[in-house]
């Protein structure tokens, strides 16, 4: 299965990832060590692709997590006979080996240390700043993580997976306000992104149930608007359709309790009636996919496992409400 | 209808053919005679090779267009909505790269990838599984 193993591989589940590195001394066989750059040489051999080396980087992601450094290392020395040593994503693979094989925080120290050389004598090599920003995280220097990550966006702003990073930096410190600049951002680079829509679309659900600053009812506003953007984007985008219910739902609850929305308000919520359709709707499409997929249809099954039964059970309690 | 393609397509060439061949002879048969050098008629075509010609090309075109698969999605959504529902399994053959939405590199985020923790997170998911 090649797809598996050019999907990127933080994006793989647990069992995915075992498949892949089972398959590694398989493909590690099969592949020459080098690839020559002979004409004779490379009419026997097979041939030399852009995904031969996408496939060995993924590989070598998941023998680290799996554990299994030997085969790791294999593929990281058939990576360095190929680009060198000091190209710089070379360098990034090989300090994420280094950091797998650390055993304690003494060398984790020292690998930070190697990445603060190398970035001393060049700092901007993107690749090497992202794995110190990511070491900082794994060893719980939030804060200094965070500062990091903005030096980094100083010179290299068009960067969405760095503003993502970001998002999910101040995310994970309840920093809603900033949390949300920082995807709005990812998203002007990326402004056709339908997961990306969603994911803000969450984001501000989470940030309007948090309720600690501005008005929750703002946040709704904004959170409905970007889950409907994402779902016109995508067909059939169970993720937009799951938000886009749970947001009219909690718009529709804070109607019927009577609170009416302040006159000041940035975004205008659409009319009442405009939110029943768009929660019937929603509601009917994700009855529908949850439908289909139980059902195996063969062209819907690429939905994730997890969110169909997340749908499944989020709709059958709202119907339970609704019945009482 | 995608059996009828190559037949089609095969008979519009025979005629095509055939119209081509009737051009030809005709041109050197009128260039030969000398009775009506200057007559209109030996100088234009009969008007039975034109719509030949013509119904030929008709006739290839139809099969071609018959012969080629279902078009891809063109409408961002229609095609972002068929990678949500099929997934990787949606395309049938092996060469076609569908890697499912490539907008997933951004929430994925390989290049701020957590090594150890992830290790950490495998080691429990196997433990779990004994």
């Amino acid at each position: 299965m090649p797809s598996l193993l050019l999907r990127p591989h933080a994006s793989l589940s647990h069992a995915e990832a075992l498949q892949v590195a089972q398959q590694a001394p398989e493909i590690l066989r099969k592949n020459p060590a080098s690839y020559s750059a002979s004409p004779l040489f490379s009419l026997f051999s097979p041939p030399e692709s852009s995904n031969t080396w996408t496939i060995y980087e993924n590989l070598l992601l998941a023998c680290l997590r799996t554990g299994d450094n030997t085969t790791a290392r294999q593929c990281l020395e058939r990576l360095v006979v190929r680009f060198g040593g000091s190209d710089e994503r070379i360098e990034a693979l090989k300090g994420l080996v280094k950091e797998a094989e650390a055993t304690n925080d003494g060398e984790l120290e020292k690998v930070l240390k190697e990445y603060e050389e190398i970035l001393a004598k060049d700092n901007t090599n993107v690749p090497i700043a992202k794995r110190r920003i990511a070491l900082l995280r794994a060893m719980g220097k939030t804060a200094e993580s965070i500062e990091a990550l903005v030096q980094f966006l100083d010179f290299s702003s068009t960067d969405a997976e760095a503003w993502m990073e970001l998002a999910d930096l101040y995310l994970s410190q309840g920093l809603y306000a900033q949390a949300i600049y920082a995807q709005e951002e990812a998203l002007t680079i990326a402004p056709n992104a339908w997961n990306l829509h969603a994911r803000l679309g969450e984001v501000l659900l989470m940030a309007a149930e948090s309720g600690s600053e501005g008005n929750p009812q703002n946040y709704l506003a904004e959170s409905l608007k970007r889950f409907c953007r994402s779902i016109e984007l995508s067909d059939d985008y169970l993720r937009g359709y799951y938000g886009l219910k749970r947001v009219t739902d909690k718009l529709l609850a804070a109607n019927s309790k009577g609170k009416k929305p302040s006159e000041s308000d940035e975004f205008t919520l659409p009319e009442t009636s405009t939110i029943e359709k768009l929660n019937q709707a929603a509601t009917k499409k994700l009855g529908d996919i949850v439908r289909k997929y139980d059902a195996k249809d063969p062209l819907w099954q690429g939905y994730d496992a997890g969110e169909v039964a997340a749908a499944r059970t989020y709709l059958s309690e709202s119907s339970q409400k609704v019945l009482r | 209808m995608a059996w009828l393609s190559r037949p089609l397509t095969l008979v519009g060439l025979v005629i095509l053919a055939h119209g081509c061949y009737s051009a030809h002879e005709h041109t050197v048969l009128s260039s030969t005679s000398v009775q009506h050098p200057t007559s209109p008629s030996a100088t234009s075509l009969p008007l039975d090779i034109y719509i030949e010609t013509i119904a030929a090309t008709v006739l290839i075109c139809l099969g071609l267009v018959l012969g080629s698969g279902a078009p891809q999605p063109i409408q961002w959504h229609t095609w972002a909505g068929k990678i949500e529902r099929e997934g990787d399994a949606g395309s049938g053959d092996a060469d076609k790269e569908t890697l499912g939405n490539p907008f997933n590199a951004l929430e994925a985020r390989s290049g701020f990838i957590n090594i150890n923790k992830l290790h950490k997170d495998f080691v429990k998911y196997q433990q779990l599984g004994k």
